[in-house]
């Protein structure tokens, strides 16, 4: 994607390029560096002004005129010292209207701490994307967002609300986390960075319906790089469910990438973070799957650290999870062997009768482990009762013995 | 006043008797060793949730560690279960199947334990004298069989669940989900009781506090054996067995073997108590 736009800059800039060079009024960049070529002519002035050729002829601007953006200087010197606005736009029309619905661009008009082209891309130092030199490299996307993302005044200022806690840690949680690791960590370039996810133009917050990253839009965002997956999770039980809109009891939406996966704090699904983490996000939602799961073996030895025992993904699928009616579903007894199987490699019709969610305090349920349940108790509370009686009596009946010996004189 | 023994079978006159053969005291050292490790690695599965839970498991090496930790005092268990159960067929051969099963020194309950349980509450209550016991007291007999019914309760279904395969292919699957409550809860039971009545009616009760080694040390004095087994001690020496009883003074380093473990036990039984007791109320 990010190679489409800067293929299609690089040939618009040519294109700018061959119409201006035909331009009689164009003025070479050879006469203005007579003058902001030289240090000295500035001495004392506006030091923005002194622009050697040399920084410029290694940019993606390099074939550009000065007056290319410079416009209304085209006759040469003597000119107007009055500072003249300089539009990308007029080259990089469609990144111009995305910036400029983006929610940088009104917080850049109102409160002028926000991003325009320059702050991202530099001034007369403008390298494309796929340059190393350049800010918008993928290896520096996130420091250079992190400029403003990672800077307490403008987190402050911005995200200091409950409700954009996430947006507080996101960069630093971003460069510990997969993808920030595949990038910093491993050199993989091909991993997502900001833009990837937030775009690079176009970039809203996400409860804005058209934002790259609101939940509607999430799983073809996720899906631009994690091929085939979203196509899965689309016909999965919870991608029906987030194309339907509807909730469930508990008023949850229906997952969508990060919900699970969260956004930023990403973490690969073979840690043993990962490994308990999706268990108690499956929970949240599935609260008495998640309390009976924890009764299990498989639960508990999850939750003392193992990475061994099943997790909802062992049975359910990462993305594919479905109804057990569901035929096509790996919890469908038709697939049950083969799940269980998994894991337990001997698995047979016997054995798949085992109930990993068993709640032996519902008795119309699990009428056979009720009652065990029920006699494993009673057991417990009356020999515990009877002996502990037993034991407090005693000690009641020597007591008594001892303080009447006592006061009988006799030596104890 | 004259001081005190600390071991609680030191105490009285008379020259030491035998109580406990070095098979059955060296049984039962086995027994407190496994089932400790049984317990501190399975505890904290059952607590999973519990605060102390993860701590203990890290403590232990890990959840594998305690897995093998447990399966390995499992084996242990299962060792000296069989070993047992050999010594009983010896025992048998030796008196016959009838004294062993309902001889006055019998380990199963009979007639007489009912009795005694009625007496004792009647002299809790002030309504009568002490029951006298036999070689072993209902409270005795209960504490072995409960052993013996836990190790087969316990130890059946901590197979079922220890190889799932091999039984699924003869039980259906949902007797794991059995199996896993009865494993859990029996042994809930099991140191729930060992831990507190079974440290009281050997130990902590007053007549005995603070410890009894007479199975570890394997002899007790005789007005100890009067005291506590007065059918048994009058029997022998109507029989004239007492000669055939008299044991050594122990030596000290088993003293001091059978203090440390003895102690130690106390002191680990009852932390035990208290993290379960932590697990319920958290």
């Amino acid at each position: 994607m990010r190679g489409m736009v800067c293929l299609a800059c690089g040939i618009l800039a040519v294109w700018v390029l061959g119409a201006e060079s035909t331009d009689a009024q164009a003025v070479p960049v050879v006469r203005c560096e007579n003058c902001h070529g030289e240090r000295d002519f500035f001495t004392g002035g506006d030091s923005t002004l002194f622009v050697p050729a040399e920084i410029f002829s290694t940019t993606a601007h390099s074939g550009l005129t000065c007056t290319a953006c410079h416009r209304g200087f085209e006759a040469g010197f003597p000119h107007s010292t009055e500072s003249k606005v300089v539009s990308c736009q007029t080259c990089h029309e469609q990144e111009g209207v995305d910036w400029a619905s983006s929610i940088h661009a009104p917080n850049a008009t109102l409160r002028g701490d926000a991003p325009m082209c320059v702050d991202c891309h530099g001034i007369h130092e403008v390298f494309r994307a796929s340059d190393r030199q350049s800010p918008t490299y993928a290896l520096n996307v996130a420091s250079l967002c992190g400029r403003c993302h990672a800077d307490p005044s403008v987190i402050g200022s911005y995200f200091a609300t409950a409700d954009k806690a996430q947006a507080r840690t996101a960069v630093a949680q971003y460069f510990e986390t997969v993808h920030g690791h595949a990038l910093t960590v491993a050199g993989l370039t091909v991993s997502a960075t900001c833009n990837d996810c937030h775009r690079a133009h176009k970039v809203l917050p996400a409860d804005s319906a058209e934002s790259s990253v609101n939940r509607r839009n999430i799983p073809q965002t996720c899906g631009a790089c994690h091929e085939g997956i979203v196509e899965v999770y689309e016909a999965s039980a919870h991608g029906a469910a987030q194309q339907n809109g509807s909730a469930n009891g508990t008023g949850h939406s229906a997952p969508v990438c990060v919900d699970c996966h969260s956004a930023h704090g990403i973490v690969r699904a073979d840690e043993p973070v990962w490994h308990l983490g999706v268990v108690e996000e499956c929970g949240t939602c599935h609260e008495e799957l998640y309390q009976t799961y924890l009764e299990t073996y498989h639960g508990k030895v999850t939750r003392l650290g193992s990475t061994l025992a099943a997790t909802c993904s062992d049975c359910h699928t990462p993305h594919n999870m479905r109804s057990a009616d569901d035929p096509s579903s790996s919890v469908n007894s038709a697939h049950l062997v083969e799940t269980c199987g998994s894991c337990h490699q001997a698995a047979n019709a016997n054995f798949v009768q085992y109930r990993p969610h068993a709640d032996p305090r519902q008795g119309d349920r699990y009428p056979v482990l009720h009652w065990t349940w029920l006699f494993m108790t009673s057991l417990l509370i009356g020999v515990m009762v009877f002996f502990g009686i037993h034991t407090v009596l005693w000690v009641t009946r020597l007591t008594i013995d001892h303080v009447r010996a006592g006061k009988a004189g006799t030596p104890s | 006043m004259t001081t005190r023994a600390l071991n609680a079978a030191d105490r009285g006159r008379g020259p030491y008797l035998w109580r406990f053969t070095p098979l059955q005291r060296t049984l039962h050292a086995f027994v407190i060793v496994s089932f400790f490790g049984l317990v501190l690695t399975g505890l904290p599965l059952h607590f999973s949730s519990a605060p102390w839970a993860q701590g203990l498991v890290s403590g232990l090496g890990g959840v594998r560690a305690a897995g093998l930790i447990h399966r390995a005092c499992a084996i242990i268990t299962f060792g000296y279960f069989f070993v047992h159960l050999g010594s009983l067929v010896v025992l048998a051969r030796r008196s016959g199947w009838k004294r062993l099963l309902w001889g006055p020194d019998s380990m199963m309950p009979q007639t007489k334990d009912l009795r005694d349980i009625i007496q004792m509450f009647k002299w809790f209550l002030g309504r009568g004298s002490r029951p006298k016991f036999e070689r072993f007291s209902y409270m005795e007999k209960f504490d072995y069989l409960a052993v013996f019914w836990g190790v087969a309760i316990i130890g059946f279904s901590g197979l079922l669940l220890w190889f799932p395969e091999l039984f699924s292919r003869f039980l259906p699957g949902w007797a794991f989900n059995v199996a896993t409550i009865v494993h859990g809860d029996e042994a809930l039971l099991a140191l729930s009781f060992i831990f507190t009545i079974h440290f009281f009616n050997v130990h902590l009760r007053p007549e005995k506090f603070p410890i009894d080694l007479v199975i570890f040390t394997g002899r007790a004095t005789s007005e100890y054996m009067e005291e506590e087994h007065p059918l048994e001690h009058a029997r022998v020496a109507q029989a004239g067995g007492l000669e055939g009883l008299v044991a050594p003074a122990v030596s000290r380093t088993v003293y001091l073997w059978s203090m440390t473990l003895g102690f130690a036990s106390l002191a680990l039984g009852v932390t035990i108590i208290a993290l379960v007791i932590w697990a319920l109320l958290h």
